[in-house]
């Protein structure tokens, strides 16, 4: 398995970058129950760790024992009745799902698994731990609908249950939501701390780090813990001794987002519009949000751009990645940032040189 | 002689009083005919005993005509009226009329005074009769009969001097009665009979009618003749104003047609090919000479007044010609038969009907279709029966309507062949989808009966219903999705819109006669107005002066009037959104703000009758940075791409609120566009696909990441999303499963720290479910610009994640193993798979929890999956891994002389499949037993007594402990045996 696994505290004491939020938890639980939380945070930051290594210190080691199952709903919707099937990881003591995977339906996910629960209430010998833990992901990416028939449940049954939620950014979570949750920011790892673990991982596997190295790989890394470690270890799978200017593999697709950046500064014209057309359906096509393609087209424009243009290169970035949200068709709207990003950069041209 | 060979052979019962002195002028006739074909005296022998039959059910195109005409004109000699009733119903016969027409000469005075009995005539407007060979009343004319004073019918009894019988007739129920002639009587009563019987199918002697069919053909034809030019030169003056103008003067004849000279001439040409089929035998030479007039004419680009010349002068010819026909025939009879016959054998079958038995007509509306297919129709004498949208059109309805018209062939009221005019075969989808395949499988019939006994032709249509008619389709749209089938296989003829002239000088000369007042400049507007739609311009101009006023140009484009409601096609739309127009009346008017308003209403009439904005909004977004237009700094692009935007964003909202009023304002988005960027020049536009493929690939993609997600084990897969899989994972794991310093050597000269290396990266190929799979299209190792691995067996990830990070036109750094490193790695991989298993299932017996049962079931599956894969991928011998844990100790020397290929794990939990081999293994050990024997009898300590108890205990040992052997097939020269599994264990 690779490192990004093998090196993944199991346990709250084990966790090295959010310490302090660790230290929180393990007292929030030391009584055995807590109450319904929300981790959000950039991705590659830990929430997962996080949660998972909580649910270990509330219901032992056999919250690691999980299996999958592939369950069937049929829900009685008035006249019509809807089956939906989503893929959940259980163990005796808690259900972990992604209801947003069921699209616009997630609304009847939400609703019968908390019934469901809370009928299935665990018996414990010793009176305590009479509740299970349901662990929703993605939870930002939850209907409206979804998360009102959310919030209601939340408080019904919690008697029963206990909700943890997942998600990358709380903006998108409703406010009665969360207020109803503790919630737990975790944000990115800062660079001495990815510094640390990659130093951490190199101790354990027994490797020479050359002084820097690991700063570099960190800065690459866009603070993302989980990158960083992916990173180190293609770099040790390719070059074994390291050596501290050796190259870091970059990921494909900012390679790629980074030559149309070129494209776009080398020709400003419909044509070349036309084939960064071409090339964006290509990275949408590979799973890429279209967010991720914006974001990160406007970090490369922004490196080779003049200063005086940032400000509003910027502007029309998050003007077009508004409508982008708004609408439906993504291709429209980065086409639109790209037309608009030539039309200024070409008239910024003409003034400057003539 | 011939003839009285035949004779007793054909007609026996029929002829024996006959017999009279015109037999000998017949004869010299018979002599100079063809022996007939063996097929035609087996026809005529089948319908020798009814002799009507024939002529009722089977198709004119029989070939048998040149007997008939002997026959009957024995008959005539015999002065039996009654058998001349068959002359009338039997089909046009050339051949009769030329034998008959001595007979007929001596007596046309006589039988003109006869008194008329009610007898209605086939009624026939004849226009060019240079074009139609084969008008049935012509050859009525010519049948005459002897007459015979002292039989007659009268419709009472008293009336008749002697005997006489009753006689029903077949249309109106009327009764008369019929003199039974001395003559006859005398010849005996059985055959009397039988003549009786015949002769009541008319109820007026046949030669009465005959006489007066033939004056009133003739009558007729002359005044056709002379009509026409009337009908052209003076103008009716008065009319029935009730009438719509677009019935009024709707083209009777075929010179009247505004429709396109060539479709015209081709559509009456697929008619006349019709004719040798239909008609029979008629006049081939003059067809001939017509068929290749029009030939010639629709190459041509002759036009009216030549063509009105050329019909003129061949109606005159024509007349003479027929004249000289008879005349011809009397004088050398006999010549003109033979060559007739001739004729006819050679040609039934070569000139049969065209090719394509479908003719289809598609345009838009207005254009004539319909007009067109009625006026060819009647012209090639055909009588026109029309099936429209507003019948019933299911298709057993429609199948009995199509086999009535083109086999039947009505007896009284119109004599004349049908013609199936099938209007409207686009409309509406499920009922016209009846109609198409009535169609499609009468001609399906047709075209086997003609591959499969095609000398057998008298058969035709006896029971399989085939196409003996023409049928004309007539549609608006040719591409409907019903009529796909049926456009393969019919002759298709698309509309083209007449020219505007043509069109203006008809609407002139129309208005001219109705007292219109229009300039020539109006009409030609309303003609570009309604695209040449020439019943949408008689409608409005009639409209106009029943409202008395004026046509003039700017009541066209400001009036509602005349406005057509047409949907165009995507294609249209996007062509007029990006092309400017550049007519005289635009540039008049650029001046005021006038033009671009009408421009705008225009475009969004367009836009909104087409509806459907998403696919309109693609068009343009696909094809608008194609265009060339002037655009220094971009301005216009980037105006352009925001309205593509906000219409994305107001669709998106239109769509989330179901707020579907709200689309009116799409089309001004697009208004906006061709604001912009609308060129004078024309596009080349292509269909928005890469939307489309985006799509479709997308799910693609997503759905394979899915399933490698639900692959992963969960202790993995829970801490990683689809997305992340995507963002952060892939690229660095391609890396790491492909390190650049591996030797493909095999496993045992690696060092130590390369063994770890190797174990290390085979536990994250498991850990992930990824292994190699064999690949027979080798784009992505051309694409990661591996060129050297191009053979079948190559080599690549299972769960396909290479592809998403290959982009188009982009090269990654990353290395590629070499192929037998993959081999080594596939192998390594399906062990360790297999070894998990088996330790994850003794894992779970200790442990007595049942972990997830289906997910061992679907492992347990994959792993006799992979082992039959490994088994084809053929690695390299290695030594096989035990787990030794698992399997005894003497037994393991054994298992290692055996060699990799095929696997099996056998446990009590043991996949379906594995139980499938391992008991049908058993099943075959059962006689082949004595050659492991000696293997198992040195080295196992029990004889064969306590051998079966040994058994037993082995496979309960068996059961507790899972078990790994490998079995190598290829390798072996010895004797094949089955085997026992628990021959390896004991």
């Amino acid at each position: 398995m690779l490192w990004v696994d093998k090196y993944r505290p199991k346990t709250l004491a084990q966790v090295i970058v959010h310490e302090d939020i660790a230290q929180n938890l393990t007292k929030l639980v030391t009584e055995q129950d807590c109450p319904h939380l929300l981790f959000y945070g950039p991705s590659g930051s830990g929430k997962k760790t996080l949660i998972m290594a909580l649910l270990r210190q509330i219901f032992g080691p056999s919250a690691e024992k999980v299996k999958v199952e592939n369950r069937n709903w049929k829900i009685d919707a008035g006249s019509r009745t809807i089956d939906l099937e989503l893929t959940t990881l259980a163990s005796t003591n808690h259900v972990e799902l992604s209801p947003s995977d069921v699209g616009f339906q997630d609304r009847y996910i939400v609703q019968e698994i908390i019934k469901e629960m809370a009928k299935n209430r665990p018996i414990d010998t010793k009176g305590k731990k009479g509740f299970k833990v349901l662990v929703l992901n993605e939870v930002d990416k939850l209907s409206r609908e979804a998360q009102h028939s959310l919030r209601r449940t939340m408080e019904k049954y919690s008697a029963s249950c206990r909700l943890i939620l997942c998600c990358n950014s709380s903006s998108k979570v409703t406010e009665a939501i969360r207020s109803r949750c503790l919630n737990i920011r975790i944000n990115a790892p800062s660079a001495e701390q990815i510094v640390k673990v990659l130093e951490f991982i190199g101790k354990k596997e027994g490797l020479q780090l050359p002084s820097g190295f690991a700063a570099r790989i960190a800065e690459k890394s866009n603070r993302n813990l989980r990158r960083a470690i992916l990173s180190f270890e293609t770099c040790r799978v390719q070059q074994y001794p390291f050596t501290s200017n050796q190259a870091i593999p970059p990921m494909d697709w900012e390679e790629y987002i980074s030559e149309i950046a070129t494209d776009i500064m080398k020709e400003q014209s419909p044509k070349r519009l036309f084939q960064v057309r071409g090339k964006v359906y290509e990275l949408l096509i590979n799973c890429i949000p279209p967010e991720i393609v914006l974001k990160r087209l406007l970090h490369e424009l922004l490196k080779k751009l003049d200063a005086e243009l940032k400000h509003e290169v910027c502007h029309w970035a998050a003007y077009y990645e508004h409508r982008m949200r708004l609408g439906q068709k993504a291709i429209f709207h980065i086409e639109a940032f790209v037309a608009k990003f030539m039309s200024i950069y070409k008239a910024f041209l003409i003034a400057t040189f003539g | 002689m011939q003839k009285k060979k035949k004779l007793p052979n054909h007609s026996p019962s029929f002829f024996p009083l006959t017999v009279t002195g015109t037999l000998t002028l017949l004869l010299p006739m018979d002599m100079d005919m063809d022996i007939p074909l063996p097929e035609e005296l087996e026809l005529l022998e089948a319908n020798s005993h009814f002799y009507e039959e024939p002529y009722v059910y089977s198709p004119p195109s029989d070939p048998s005509p040149p007997q008939s005409p002997t026959l009957k004109n024995l008959e005539i000699d015999g002065s039996k009226r009654p058998r001349n009733s068959d002359a009338i119903e039997s089909p046009p016969d050339e051949n009769k009329r030329t034998k008959r027409i001595d007979i007929e000469e001596e007596e046309e005075e006589e039988e003109e005074e006869e008194d008329w009995l009610r007898y209605a005539p086939p009624e026939e407007t004849k226009e060019e009769d240079w074009l139609r060979y084969a008008p049935p009343e012509e050859t009525n004319v010519e049948v005459a009969v002897e007459k015979d004073e002292e039989v007659y019918l009268s419709r009472f009894m008293s009336a008749i001097n002697g005997a006489c019988m009753p006689v029903t007739a077949p249309s109106g129920g009327e009764r008369v009665y019929a003199k039974i002639s001395g003559a006859q009587r005398d010849e005996g009563l059985e055959k009397l009979n039988r003549k009786e019987r015949s002769k009541g199918l008319l109820p007026e002697p046949v030669n009465v009618l005959l006489q007066r069919v033939e004056q009133q053909a003739f009558a007729k034809a002359l005044e056709a003749s002379s009509e026409h030019q009337i009908d052209i030169t003076i103008p009716e003056t008065t009319m029935v104003h009730e009438q719509l103008w677009v019935e009024k003067y709707a083209p009777s004849s075929f010179t009247e047609l505004l429709s396109d000279e060539q479709t015209n001439r081709e559509v009456l040409l697929w008619l006349k090919q019709w004719d040798s089929c239909v008609f029979g035998s008629e006049i081939r030479s003059t067809s001939d000479e017509v068929l290749s007039a029009l030939r010639r004419h629709s190459s041509t680009e002759h036009r009216k007044s030549f063509d009105l010349d050329f019909s003129r002068k061949n109606r005159g010819h024509r007349w003479i010609n027929g004249n000289n026909n008879h005349i011809d025939n009397v004088d050398h009879g006999t010549n003109n038969l033979k060559g007739m016959q001739d004729f006819l054998n050679k040609n039934s079958r070569l000139n049969g009907p065209p090719e394509q038995k479908i003719l289809l007509l598609c345009g838009s509306p207005g254009l004539g279709k319909t007009t067109l297919a009625h006026v060819a129709a009647k012209h090639c004498g055909y009588r026109v029966v029309e099936v429209n949208a507003s019948d019933d059109r299911s298709t057993s309805t429609i199948e009995a309507k199509i086999l009535d018209v083109v086999q039947m062939n009505s007896v009284m009221a119109d004599a004349r062949p049908k013609c199936l005019v099938i209007d409207e075969i686009d409309g509406a989808l499920g009922d016209g989808k009846g109609a198409v395949e009535v169609i499609l499988k009468m001609v399906s019939a047709e075209r086997k009966h003609d591959f499969g006994k095609e000398n057998n032709a008298k058969k035709k249509g006896s029971k399989t219903a085939s196409l003996t008619r023409p049928v004309i389709c007539i549609c608006n749209d040719l591409y409907a999705p019903a009529l796909r089938p049926l456009r393969q296989i019919a002759k298709v003829h698309i509309f083209v819109q007449p020219t505007v002239s043509r069109v203006v000088s008809r609407l002139k000369y129309i208005c001219n006669r109705e007292g219109m007042e229009t300039s020539s400049i109006a009409l030609t507007a309303l003609a570009e107005f309604t695209e040449c739609d020439i019943r949408s311009c008689l409608n409005t101009l009639q409209f106009l002066h029943k409202k008395n006023e004026t046509l003039n140009v700017m009541d066209i484009s400001s009036q509602v009037v005349g406005r057509k409601d047409v949907s165009k096609s995507a294609f249209d739309i996007w062509r007029e959104i990006f092309h400017k127009r550049r007519t005289k009346r635009d540039r008049k008017s650029n001046t005021g703000s006038g033009s671009s308003y009408g421009e705008f209403d225009f475009l969004h009439a367009l836009i909104s009758n087409r509806g459907d904005y998403d696919v309109i909004l693609d068009g343009i977004h696909e094809n608008i940075l194609q265009l060339r237009y002037h655009d220094p700094v971009m301005h216009k692009t980037v105006k352009c791409l925001n309205s593509l935007g906000i219409s994305d964003v107001m669709q998106q909202y239109v769509m989330r609120t179901q707020q579907m009023s709200l689309q009116v304002y799409q089309p001004s988005v697009a208004i906006t566009l061709h604001r912009i960027v609308a060129q004078v020049q024309k596009p080349t536009l292509e269909w928005p696909k890469s939307f489309q493929r985006y799509r479709t690939m997308l799910m693609e993609k997503t759905d394979i990441l899915k399933a490698w997600h639900q692959k992963i084990p969960p202790y993995i897969s829970r801490h990683l999303s689809t997305k992340s899989c995507i963002e952060d994972l892939i690229s660095p794991l391609l890396h790491i499963l492909s390190p650049p310093n591996f030797r493909p050597v095999a496993l045992h000269l690696l060092s130590e720290t390369e063994k770890n290396n190797m174990t290390q990266l085979v536990n994250v190929m498991v850990s992930y479910s990824i292994t190699y799979k064999n690949m027979k299209s080798d784009s992505l190792s051309i694409n990661m610009g591996h060129e050297a691995v191009s053979d079948a067996s190559a080599l690549s990830f299972e769960p396909p994640i290479g592809e998403f990070i290959a982009y188009k036109d982009y090269r990654s750094d990353h290395h590629v193993l070499a192929l037998a490193m993959k081999q080594v790695l596939l192998h390594e991989v399906e062990k360790q798979k297999i070894l998990q298993v088996s330790n994850g299932k003794s894992a779970q017996r200790t442990d007595g929890r049942c972990n997830g049962d289906q997910g061992v079931v679907g492992k347990g599956a994959s792993v006799a999956k992979s082992a039959k894969t490994i088994g084809e991928n053929a690695g390299a011998g290695t030594k096989t891994f035990g787990n030794a844990k698992n399997i005894s100790n003497t037994r393991q020397g054994n298992l290692s002389t055996s060699t990799v290929s095929l696997s099996l794990v056998s446990s009590r939990s043991a996949t379906v499949e594995a139980k499938q081999i391992s008991t049908s293994d058993v099943r075959k050990a059962r006689s082949g037993f004595d050659f492991f024997e000696r293997f198992r009898k040195p080295s196992s300590r029990g004889s064969l007594d306590s051998e079966i108890a040994v058994v037993k205990e082995v496979t309960l040992e068996r059961d507790l402990r899972p078990l790994l052997f490998k079995f190598n097939e290829g390798f072996t020269n010895a004797v094949k045996r089955p085997v026992r599994m628990r021959d390896f264990l004991l």
